[in-house]
This record gives structure tokens, sequence and C-alpha cells, in this order.
């Protein structure tokens, strides 16, 4: 079958060239050539069919038959190379294609429950190969996702590395439910996002080693998330690890070295210099009405004339450096196959007190017990070291000192000790010495993570397959907080020590029965079905122990046990179990149509008993154009394919008794030395999933012999039933209970155009652009329309449609901040009070996103381009208040504020007088443009290909390779002060600054 | 094995788990229990009363709000000019509907009426101990009704007919969260009320049964029955009451200190009490299980927040002589002299003060004035000098009569129950214009005159709750 399909390629090839067949007796030259290289192949034997007259080709490709018999049939071949037969025709191009490269053209398209042929999948499903993981300097690999793929996002909004990449598939999924996709590792559904309890940014994933990657497969459509039933809405994606090879063992050697610089703020967010702080500092309160004797009391107590100025960015950032190493092993024979790899992963961030280190290892075992048995098992290890500043809004985190900090408070002591004086203005009354807090503050986790899981695939008969699945997810989560007694949030307590413990027993089991039947009479027409069942249960154990008083003289006993009073124990569980019985079922005929069905109950724990089961199903048909004679009449395209699904997902990422009305137990339910409980969860006996309707089609279009694809997808998500917080009159004891009552559609385009843009001799340039629009419509809300925090919730408007008063600029006469009257926009007003609030046309989620990847090959030489970018989001900045507002004169300013405030009479500008008494409320003053473009990443390798001399040494493969991160940014509003790639949300809280990361490795093959 | 027997056994596997997948599925919380068998035995039921007492002592109601805002929005306290920004718009009367205090008054009392509900409505069978625990439950239901009728509603004496509270007697866990319950009338509270004081004084035994200690931290027979005469005095119904009043004074027990260093030592302990001498019924603060700086001791107490101080005019109504101006301590605060509340001093102990509820002498005063109003001036007088001759041991007995006795009478209780919250409830039943004296420099900021038609005499329904509930009516002037 496979063959066939080829020959049908194959044929199409030809019909981009346009040929006429000869009508008589004639000579026919022409010349072959190897497909994938392009190069002209000698020695190729040429035969004519049914007859004893041949040829070859020679050493540049060219043949020459002579007398040929009207219509008659060439046959090409050579040793290595798929056999080609050809009608004869004047001045014939021929292109072979190699047994390997058609083997790897059959692409296998899987969703983990099924596999199929390219050709007969009617799926939207993006492969990711593992190239694309592969020697990054990340510390998690979801951070190598962002614009890989139409319609997906991979947002890190924080820069410790390890902290949690939140991954969008075509768009917000849920309101009040997790929006995250369901990760499957080898099989394995896992528990993903963040595990942790304090350390707020670290990812359950960041253990993964991305060069143990071998692909990753992004569900999006109904037809391919359906079987993931209860949990598929939000898409799904798989991840492959590498598997050993027949063939010679490889062993592989990977070692990187590099350094990373903080991505500084956009120059309109730098913090204000010293001088320019202290001009503002005066003008702020010559404005304000101080007299100038109490302002210059006032600058002389904040230590503007001391002289003595330090710059807190600088304070707070350094170089980190950064290293990754890599071995891997991979070989074996028909009846056994490893791949086994160790890794170290080390990065040093850019942020005081941030780093980050990863051990893993990977042994992946397949073994052929006899001709109907296969077994493969796998085990995947790692170890999460991570260490983070503190997290608050506040000085003890270093991102936020160096933004609130005056230059005139001093970070060291004349003597070169750190300034921990809390008294005086040039010390740190009521804040904190960031640097103090970063090294003696400690926030440390440790992840450790186990992944095994074992299938043995029994041939039952011909047609009839049996695969039992077994898989084990154990989590460790450790994480110790200390806050010292010196300065910080530990002082009041003499020393602040909490200690967190998770530990996650996840498994799962998996029995399937795959069958296939041939329709007789038919060639290539056959139905395949498929039933299985599924049982999971994840089990969470949680101890956690606070206590405060720590030994003062002796600073590294920062155990919990050193304290002096402990002063509380948590310790509980926390379960989940799904059980699943799912069936497929797919007819195809010759790979022109096939339709698949798929079907999956689902059970879980996390719903009341009578809501626990529901019903998922899709289907999904597909019609490759290119098989039809019609098609072979043109010549513009090369391949064509047009799919289309429906089908219902479920959202079931609620809390894991969220449902039950509870009485609970607690020391804060105690009285008079009685235990005591509380009936203090509302619950809800008739929630039930959310339920995603997903309609898709779309079209793979090929062009130039394949040399470049177009894949166009149509979405339409409808979600109904979405959880949402209803408002309950406070009479029942409770706020507010969950209930399945909002909907909302999320549709949009996808386009992609991957593949060899320019092939000019030794030169390439593989490329892949995508693109995603996509659109949220609210259908229902559980309240009457109106405003929801910084948006407007109500039918008809996009779930995070800003709702504030419109800043309409600043009054030339005055300096005064103006703002809309109404939406109308007719009228300006200086009083705050007397403008309207607005539904504005701006969302916090963007339009568009994509990336533009290229690749650039000569010789040895490659040159890899990645860009993304993201169009038509807002962003608020939720801090901002305090770095833009002239009330606040206490803390430094953005630069754009110093440069472009009003101060004199007639000046147009965008920043009000900068006063005491200015009022800066809400506005979208403080609602910026997020659109931006990003070089990701830049790469520059070269193959070693005359390797005599390494050869000597065994060396087999060597490539050296320079790359950087993350190394320009075009913005689209001068006035951003951080970085854009923020929360889905759209609210900045001065995360963790990004980075860029410059580093040089070497592949070695053995 | 063939294959036919394969798929025979894997379909016996599949129907089996299946089968067996309802118990798979069942997960069950570990620190909490599913409310409908949360009580099912006497020791469940005796912790879900736990929980309701520890409920009451929430600082938005019964563990600060509620007792304060009865001082502080009458006659007795004012905000210092010198403040830890707590209470702000009660100290101005400015408060509006979005203001958190009558937000959580409303809601964390429901709360607490929750909890009552569940084990008052739980089908455990009578027993001794049961029948404490649900009278004791039933007992605080009205509780917490005769504050939410008293800060929400117009007072009974004005209009009984007027728009109460609405009366949810039911666990949510059966009416299910959506349900919408429109106002009852001031009277339909009031008969609620005094029929579950009437539950509760039936269902109790006699003693306090060994199912938890009988002390001053939980509800007894008695103390339902004091309960039940502040009540009736309320609802001005003064024969019930006077025959409440009497029952306590007849059978519980209670007895007032015997001389003022008794006095002050009881106002001095944070001991709870098991013999019966003054405290009826207080809310217990231990160590472990306090408030912290948001308990009623620390807004008082000078070595506390001590925002709250005493307005002259009261500190006036003390003589020299008695036992209860030592009460207020005379102090300074940012330069200035200033009267600091002294009834819970314990703020630097690690076992805090109690929250005292329900205290005999209310019930002789109570006593006092149903006589009083009823005509048995002889009655009225025995037992308002049984009161105030035991705080003043130097004064004659009272020998008023008609409207001066009455006066004598409602003065007394200002006295005696000053800073425990029962102040408005006086000067609103009795509808009586008052002044909340201006104390200058002193003072945060003032509002004098506090007249009947002060719109601000009655909390407005939360914004939330006329948000979620269509059938809920907002009080007049919000």
């Amino acid at each position: 079958m496979l063959q066939r399909m080829l020959f049908f390629n194959l044929l199409l090839l030809h019909g981009f060239g346009g040929f006429v067949a000869l009508a008589q007796e004639a000579t026919v030259r022409g010349t072959v050539y190897h497909r994938e290289t392009r190069e002209p192949l000698a020695g190729v034997s040429v035969k004519v069919v049914g007859k004893t007259q041949a040829s070859k080709t020679d050493t540049n490709g060219t043949f020459m038959l002579q007398a040929l018999p009207a219509e008659a049939q060439l046959s090409f071949s050579m040793v290595g190379f798929v056999t080609q037969q050809l009608p004869a025709k004047s001045n014939m191009e021929v292109f072979l294609v190699s047994e390997m490269q058609a083997l790897a053209e059959v692409e296998i398209v899987s969703d983990g429950y099924r596999t199929s042929t390219r050709a007969a999948n009617a799926s939207a499903i993006t492969s990711i190969g593992g190239e694309a993981f592969e020697n990054k300097p990340f510390s998690t690999f979801m951070q190598s996702l962002q614009g890989q793929s139409a319609g997906v996002t991979a947002v890190q909004a924080s820069g410790q590395p390890g902290s949690d990449v939140a991954i969008r598939i075509r768009g917000l999924g849920s309101l009040s439910l997790s929006s995250n996709p369901l990760i499957v590792v080898d099989g394995m559904i896992v528990n993903a996002g963040v595990l942790s309890s304090y350390a707020n940014s670290s990812s359950a994933l960041a253990g993964i080693n991305q060069n143990d990657i071998a692909r990753m497969d992004v569900l999006k459509d109904a037809a391919a998330t359906a079987l993931y039933g209860s949990r598929g809405s939000n898409g799904v994606i798989l991840i492959t690890t590498k598997r050993g090879n027949t063939g010679k063992t490889q062993v592989r050697l990977d070692a990187e070295l590099g350094v990373s610089s903080p991505m500084d703020p956009p120059e309109a967010g730098k913090p204000l210099s010293a001088t320019h702080y202290a001009e503002l500092f005066r003008e702020t309160l010559s404005n304000g009405g101080y007299a100038p004797e109490q302002i210059e009391t006032l600058a002389e107590s904040y230590g503007l004339n001391s002289g003595l100025s330090n710059h807190w960015y600088d304070l707070v950032t350094r170089t980190g450096r950064q290293q990754q190493y890599n071995v891997s092993l991979n070989g074996g024979s028909d009846k056994a196959k490893i791949f086994a790899s160790a890794g170290y992963f080390d990065q040093e961030a850019t942020t005081i007190g941030s780093d980050f280190k990863k051990i893993s290892g990977l042994f992946n075992y397949d073994y052929r017990i006899n001709d109907r048995l296969y077994l493969s098992t796998g085990i995947n290890f790692s170890n999460v070291d991570q260490n983070t500043p503190n997290g608050t809004q506040y000085s003890d985190n270093p991102v936020w000192a160096a933004r609130m900090l005056r230059p005139y408070q001093l970070a060291y002591n004349a003597d070169g000790s750190l300034n921990t004086e809390v008294s005086g203005n040039t010390n740190f009354p009521g804040v904190y010495n960031p640097l103090w807090i970063a090294a003696h503050d400690k926030k440390h986790l440790s992840e450790t993570r186990i992944l095994g899981n074992t299938q043995l695939k029994w041939n039952i008969w011909d047609k009839l397959n049996y695969t039992s699945y077994f898989s084990i997810d154990y989590n460790t989560v450790e994480e110790t907080i200390f806050l010292n007694g010196t300065m910080g949030l530990g002082a009041s307590v003499g020393g602040y020590g909490r200690n967190y413990y998770r530990r996650y027993f996840n498994w799962l089991s998996r029995n399937q029965l795959d069958y296939r039947y041939d329709i007789p009479g038919f060639s290539d027409f056959y139905v395949t079905a498929s039933v299985g069942y599924e049982a999971q249960r994840s089990k969470e154990y949680y101890l956690a122990a606070l206590g405060y008083g720590f030994p003062s003289g002796h600073e590294d006993l920062t155990a919990l046990s050193n304290a002096a009073t402990p002063a509380a124990i948590v310790g509980q569980y926390s379960n989940y179990a799904f059980t699943s019985l799912y069936a497929t079922g797919g007819i195809n005929y010759q790979n022109k149509y096939a339709l698949n069905l798929s079907w999956r109950r689902d059970g879980s724990s996390r719903f009341p008993t009578n809501n626990q089961q529901a019903n998922f199903y899709s289907i999904g048909g597909t019609w490759n154009v290119e098989t039809e004679d019609f098609f072979k009449r043109q010549n513009v395209f090369s391949s064509w394919k047009i799919r289309s699904s429906y089908g219902t997902t479920g959202n079931a990422n609620l809390g894991n008794y969220d449902w039950l009305p509870q009485s609970s137990y607690s020391g804060n339910y105690g009285y008079a030395g009685y235990n005591g409980q509380q009936y203090n969860i509302i619950g809800s006996r008739n929630l039930r999933w959310e339920t995603a309707k997903k309609f898709d089609v779309g079209a793979d279009i090929g062009f130039a012999e394949d040399r470049f694809v177009l894949t166009v997808d149509y979405y339409y998500n409808n979600i109904d039933g979405l959880i949402q917080s209803v408002p309950t009159s406070l009479t029942t004891g409770f706020a507010s209970a969950s209930q399945n009552i909002g909907a909302m559609v999320n549709k949009g385009w996808e386009f992609t155009v991957k593949g060899d843009v320019l092939r000019v001799g030794n030169f390439k340039w593989f490329s892949n652009f995508n693109v995603s629009f996509n659109q949220n419509v609210m259908k229902r809300t559980a309240n009457a329309a109106g405003p929801s925090g910084l948006y407007y919730l109500g039918e008809g408007y996009n779930f995070y449609t800003y709702y504030m008063k419109e800043f309409a600029g600043v009054d030339p006469a005055n300096g005064d901040p103006l703002y809309y009257v109404d939406a109308s926009h007719a009228e300006t007003t200086n009083n705050y009070a007397e403008a309207q609030f607005s539904i504005l046309d701006k969302q916090s989620n963007p339009k568009s996103t994509g990336g533009f990847n290229n690749v650039f090959t000569y010789k040895g030489f490659s040159l890899g381009l990645d860009f993304n970018y993201s169009f038509g989001n807002w962003i608020y900045g939720a801090s901002d208040l305090y770095f833009t507002s002239g009330a606040i004169y206490t803390y430094n300013k953005y630069q754009f504020v110093y440069n472009r405030r009003w101060t004199t009479p007639g000046q147009v500008t965008d920043v009000p007088r900068f006063s005491t008494t200015t009022d800066y409320s809400t506005s979208t003053f403080r609602l910026y443009s997020g659109d931006y473009i990003r070089l990701r990443n830049v790469s520059l390798g070269y193959d070693f290909k005359k390797l005599a001399m390494f050869n000597k040494l065994g060396v087999s493969k060597l490539h050296v390779y320079a790359r950087a991160t993350n190394l320009w940014t075009i913005l689209f509003d001068d006035r951003l002060p951080f970085d854009p790639e923020v929360s889905y949300a759209g609210n900045e809280y001065q995360n963790m600054l990004k980075y860029k990361t410059f580093t040089f490795g070497v592949n070695i093959g053995l | 094995m063939n294959g036919k027997h394969l798929i025979g056994y894997l379909l016996l596997c599949t129907l089996t788990l299946a089968s067996c997948s309802k118990s798979f599925l069942q997960e069950d919380p570990s620190t909490s229990v599913a409310v409908e068998s949360a009580i099912s035995s006497e020791t469940d039921m005796l912790e879900s009363v736990a929980g309701l007492y520890r409920s009451l002592d929430n600082y938005f109601i019964f563990g600060r709000n509620y007792p304060l805002f009865g001082d502080l929005l009458a006659d007795n306290v004012y905000l210092s000019s010198t403040n830890s920004s707590r209470l702000l718009m009660q100290n101005n009367y400015t408060w509006t509907i979005a203001n958190t205090e009558p937000r959580t008054f409303w809601s964390n009392t429901y709360y607490s009426i929750l909890q009552a509900n569940r084990i008052i409505g739980s089908n455990l069978d009578i027993t001794e101990n049961v029948a404490q625990l649900k009278g004791e439950a039933y007992a605080l239901r009205a509780l917490c009704y005769l504050y939410l009728i008293n800060w929400f509603a117009k007072p009974y004496t004005v209009d009984p007919n007027a728009a109460g509270v609405p009366l949810v007697t039911v666990s949510t866990s059966i009416t299910g969260p959506l349900v919408k319950p429109e106002r009852n009338t001031v009277a339909e509270v009031y008969d609620k009320m005094i029929s579950d004081l009437d539950s509760a004084f039936l269902l109790m035994p006699e003693t306090t049964p060994a199912i938890h200690i009988a002390s001053s931290n939980f509800i007894a027979k008695y103390a339902a029955k004091a309960l039940q005469s502040r009540v009736f005095l309320y609802k001005a119904d003064y024969e019930n009451a006077r025959d409440a009043a009497l029952s306590v004074v007849q059978n519980g027990g209670y007895s007032l200190t015997d001389s003022p260093g008794d006095f002050a030592a009881y106002w001095a302990s944070t001991a709870s009490r098991t013999d019966k001498v003054e405290t009826i019924f207080e809310l217990n603060n231990s160590a472990t299980a306090n408030n912290g700086i948001e308990g009623l001791d620390f807004i008082y107490a000078a070595q506390g927040h001590g925002d709250m101080l005493v307005t002259d005019d009261t500190y006036a109504i003390y003589q020299e002589t008695d036992s209860r101006r030592a009460l207020i301590q005379d102090g300074t605060r940012n330069g200035m002299q200033a009267y600091f509340v002294n009834k819970y001093p314990n703020v630097t102990a690690t076992d805090r003060d109690e929250v005292k509820m329900i205290r005999y002498a209310e019930v002789l005063l109570t006593l006092s004035e149903a006589y009083g109003r009823l005509g048995d001036e002889a009655n009225a007088r025995l037992y308002l000098n049984m009161v105030a001759q035991n705080r003043d041991h130097s004064i004659a007995p009272y020998t008023y009569s008609g409207n001066e006795l009455l006066d004598a009478i409602v003065l007394e209780r200002r006295k005696e129950l000053a800073f425990e919250g029962l102040r408005f409830f006086d000067l609103t039943r009795l509808n009586l214009d008052f002044t909340r004296q201006n104390m200058g420099t002193k003072a945060y900021s003032y509002y004098t005159d506090v007249l009947r038609t002060d719109f601000r005499r009655i909390q407005p329904i939360p914004q939330e709750e006329i948000n979620a509930n269509p059938n809920m009516t907002q009080n007049a002037g919000y």
C-alpha cells in the first residue's frame, strides 16, 4: 500500500513538469537526479518494460534510448533507491527517491491512540521535530514552542529559569478552570503546570531534557482531541522521547557554554538616573504647592544633595553563566533497541538570587520478543534545583527594587558592607535592601520526577493487535523558604522558615484492541476499529510546616528545626481518578477518502456521582484531491488535501473535591479546646464538565513538487457549560457557587507555509512561516453584562475586553491630564470623576500571533533565524501607578515619564504635569500596545564534512554552533516600559526580567 | 489462548473494571467530610457546635464589631484622632452600601446561622447530649437573628410589620445554593427567635451533660432564658421579659460578685467561669484561638490599638465610688488626656479576653425595667438597687418612681453594660434621639446628633445581596 501511495506521489511530481507521451517510435534522452540532493545520479539502470532494451546513466546522469516503441514504459532502478516506472517521453527528467527518504516521507500521524498516514489523517495536528528543541539554551523545552506552530502560543511571563510556560492552543479555553493543554509524555497523561506551593514560578515539566525529545505533536481539533475526552478541550500536546534505531550504535556528545545578559527594559521603562530623579522629585513637589524651603528640607533628607547614589538596576542584575552537557547512546538490532541519555543543565539567571540546575536521564528500550510480541519500556528521571528571589511586589523582590528604590537609597555602607539601616531616607525605612535579602533569604525548590512506562504489543493474528500500557509519574516537590531575621519579611519574628513537601503518585493503565478488516474484492479499501479502556489515579500528599525565631548568630542554620516557635503544620492529601472506555472506527478508500470516528466515555472523581460519566465523540473526514484524475490535469498544485472534523471534548481541570458540599476541620474552627468543624464549602451537586464543540476545516496544499506546503485551517470552538462563580444570596452562608453557565466561542484562521523556499546549488533556504488569527466572543455569562475588574464581561464581547476611562492626552495650557467624557470622544475633561468608563475596542489577548522560522544552509554551514510575533493585544501596567505617579514621588519613575512630562505651557505631550496633586487614577494612560516582533533565536553552525582527521579518533560527526536568543525585539508603542511578553490576562506586575543568551556548543558523534 | 478467548477475557476485564469504576471514582477529601454525613454521632455534633461558636467569634461579628458598634454608633465611644485607620466611616456616620462592615455583619451572621441550621436539622436520636447541643444551636441561632434584626431593620417598638431579615432555618445543603429569600417582617423574626429560645430551653437539661465542660463559654439552659428576656425586652413585651428574667433569677443559680475587689478581679481574668458568677455566656478567646490584633480587646486596650476611647460624657456618668469607673483607664494618647476602655485588658497575654455576651446584671436590670414598665415599682427598685448597690457599696438605695425610675434603670444599664455592645439597642428600642459627644481634636471626626429619623440607625443591606437576590429590598436612605 505504501509503495502504491508513493507511486501516486511520484506521478504527481511528474505532473508538474507536464509531458506529452510519445506517439510513435522515437529516441528518448533524459537525466536522472537524486531527488533530495538534486545531484545527477550515475549508474542508474534504465530498462524498457517488457523488452530487453536497457541503458545506464553516465556520470552526468544522462541516458539515451533509441527506437522506442510507442507508449513505452521505462523502469529506472538503482540500489538504495525506489524503482520508478514512467512512460517514455522526450527530454525526461527523472527524480529518484532514496529508500530511506521514502520511508521517512510516509509520515505517520498519531493522536496517541491511533496512528495513520498523513494521507488518511483527518485531524489538525502539527508535528514539531526534535531539532526544534535540541541544543536550545532554555531551561524548559516549552520555551522553544513559541512561534513554532500556528494557533499555539507559549508565554513565559517570568525570567526565572524553570518557570512555567503558559501554553494556549487556539485561545482561551476556559474562564475559571485552567486553559492549559493536556500534556502527554510517551503515552502518560502527566501532572503538569505549576505544582509547587510558594515558588510559583516553577514548571512541573522543567525536568524534561529538551535533547531527549524526538517529536512533539500538537493536537488542535476535535478529531484529534476527542479521544482525550473530558480533558481534551484545551488541546493536547504529545511528547515522544527518542528511541533506539537499528544500525550502527551511535554515541553523541553535546556540550554548550554560554552567558546571559538581562533584557533591559525598553528605553521608555528604564529607571531614572540619580540626576533625573532629583530633578523630578523637586518638580513634583514644587508643582504640588510645596514651598521652596520645604522642598529643600525634603531633598536634603532624601539625600539628593549628598552626591551619593547608586544605580539599582545594575545592582540587582548580572551577567549569568550557563552550561549544558548531554550524552546519548542510540543503537540496536532487529531484536532489541536502546536509547540512553544523561543530561546536565545549569543556568544562572541575570537577576540576583535566581538560578536553575537540572540533571536528567532517559533510558528507552524496545525488545522484539517474537514475531508477535513487542515490548517497549522507558524510564525518565530528572531533578530540578531552583533558587528564586522573593516574588512580592515590594523591595525584597530585586526587580521591584530596581524600579521603586530611589537612586539615593544606598545599598552599601561607607565601609563596603551591606546597608541594613531602617531609619533615615537614604536608608530603608519600611522597605528592604534587596542585596541583603538576596544574600540572606532563601527560596529553594527541588523537584524530582520519575516517569516510567511499559508497553506490550501483541499481534494476536494478522489484523488484530492488542496493546497493554502502564505508566507511572512519580513527582516530589520540596521547597524550603527562609526569610532572615535582620531585614525583610522575617525581621519582625526573628527569622521565618517554611517547608513544603508535595508528592504526586500518578499511574495510568491502558488496554487497547485494534482490528483492521480489508473489504474483499477491493484493493486498499479497509475498515479499522479499536476499543480500549483506560484508568488513571493521581495521589497528592502534602506536608508543610512553618516556624519562626531562628538563631541570630548562625546564618547558615536555616533548617526549620532551628525555629524556636513552631507555628503551623499542614498534612493532607488530594486525589483524582479517571476511567475511560473508548472506541475508534475508520474507513479508508485507497487513501482517496478516509472517514474517522471516535467515542469516549469518561468517568471522573472530580464530579458529583450523578454527573461522573460523560460521552465525547468526533467525526472527521479527509479527501486527498490529488489522487483524483482531474487533479492531474492542472500543474499549479502538486498536492491538495481537504480535511474536516467535528466533535466534543471536555475540560475537567477543576479542583479535586470542588463539587462536594463539605464540612471541614481546621485549627481555625476549634473552640474552647474542642475540635471544630464548619460547613465551609458550598459545593455544587449539579456541576458538570465544560464541553467544547469543535469544528475544523483545513487544507494542505503542496506546490512545486511539494517543495513547500501551505496548510490552512479554519476553526470554530463553541465552548459551553463554562463553570462560573454565580453570586448567591449571602443568606445561604456563601457568596457564590460554581455553576455551568457561561458559553463562548473561539474562532479563527491558521496559515502555515513550510518548505524549501530557495534551492540554488548548495544553498538552501528552509522556512516555516505561520500566522493565526483568533477571536474570542462571549456567548453567555453568569452575570448581567458589566464590569469585571479591568474588563467588561458581556455577551458579544471578548472575555478580556478592557473597560476603563480613556486618557485623552494633556492639556497643553496647564499640563492637566484630560479624559474623554464618554466613548464618543466628543468632549474631554480634566476631572477624572466626570469621565465615564468606556468599553474599549482593545483586549489583552492578541488578534494574531505566529512565527517565521528559517534555516539557511550552504555546504556545511547552517544559519537559523527564528522570529515570533504577536499583534493586537494591549497590556495594562498593573504596577505602573507607582512608577508613573507624581503623588508617589518616593518611588523611582519610568524614563518616559521624565522625557515626556508636560513642563511648559503650549507643550503638546502625553504625560501630564508632574505633581503630587495630579490624579493618576486608572485609565488608558497605563494601557500599552503589546505588539512586537522578536528575533527569538539566531544560530550559526558548521558541520565538519571532511572528517578524515577525526575519523581516526572515531568521530563520525562534528558540528559546532553559536547561538543567541532574544537578541532583538521590535516594539510598536514607544511608551511601553517593559517586555511585551506578559500573561494572557494582559497584566504586568514587574515580572522577573527575561534575558538574552549567547551560547557556543559542539555536537560530536561517535 | 486463542484470539476469541482473549477477546472474551478482555471484554470481561473491561466490564469488571467498568462496573467497579463507581468505587474507583470515589475520592474523598482528607480534611473535610460531605456535609450530609458530617453530623452522624454526638462527637460530630459537638465539633459542629464548636465550629458554630468559633464562627461567632469572628471579629466581623461577635468577636469585635457587634459589641463595638453597639457603643461606637451610640454615645459611649469615639475614634481617636490617632488611630489605626479602622472603622473611620462608622465613627463619622458616613458608611455606604459598599462598606465592608455591614456586608460582613450580614454574610458572617448568616454563615453562623447556616452552621446552626445544620445542627438543628440533623436527625440524630435525641439523647441528653444531643438535646443539649441542639438546644445550644437554637439559642445561638436566636442570638444571630437578634443582632441581624436590630442592625438591619426598624425596631419592633417602632414598626413590627416593617421589613425584617430573611428567616433561613434550613441548611443550604438541603435548599440548594440558588434560593432567593424575601425579608420576613420584624414580628416574624421575633416570633422565630422566641420559639427558638423556647426550643433551646425545653431541650437543654437543667444540668449541662458531660459532652462538654459546663462553663460560661457555652450556652446553658438558663442562658437561653436570659437571652429570651432580652428578646422580650427589645420587643417591649414586658410581661414575658419579666417572666423570663425572673425564671433566670430564681432558677439559674447566677450571682454577682461580692466585693469591688472581686469585681475588679472578675474583669481582669481571661478564664471562663464555672461558678455562675456574673457571666452567663461569653465567647472564648484562648491562646490558640483568638482574633489577634483584630480582637475587641485589642481595639480598646491602651496597649493594643487603643483606637476607641470613652467620651467624657460617658466617663461622667460614674460616681467616684462606683467600681465600674475603674474599668475606664485615665491615660494619654498622642499627648492628650484620654479615657481607655479597660474591660478587656489582656492584650499582651497569650490567653486573651473573652467577649461577654450575656451577664447576670443585665438580666437583673431587664427584670427591673420589665417590672417598672408594668407598674410594679417596688420590684423594679429592688432589682435596680441589687445591681447599683453591688457596684457602688457607698450609695443608698434609689427611691425613684415614675419616669425617673425608668430613666434610672436605663442609665444603670448604660453604666453596667457599657462597652459590651448593648447601648445602641437600648437607644433604638426606646426610639430615642441621642447625642454623640464631639471630642474635638481628640477625635478623628464627629457626628453628634443622631435623630430617630436618621436612616443610618439601620445598616444597609449589602449590595452583593441586592445583586444576587432580586427578592431583596434595600433599607430606606441607602
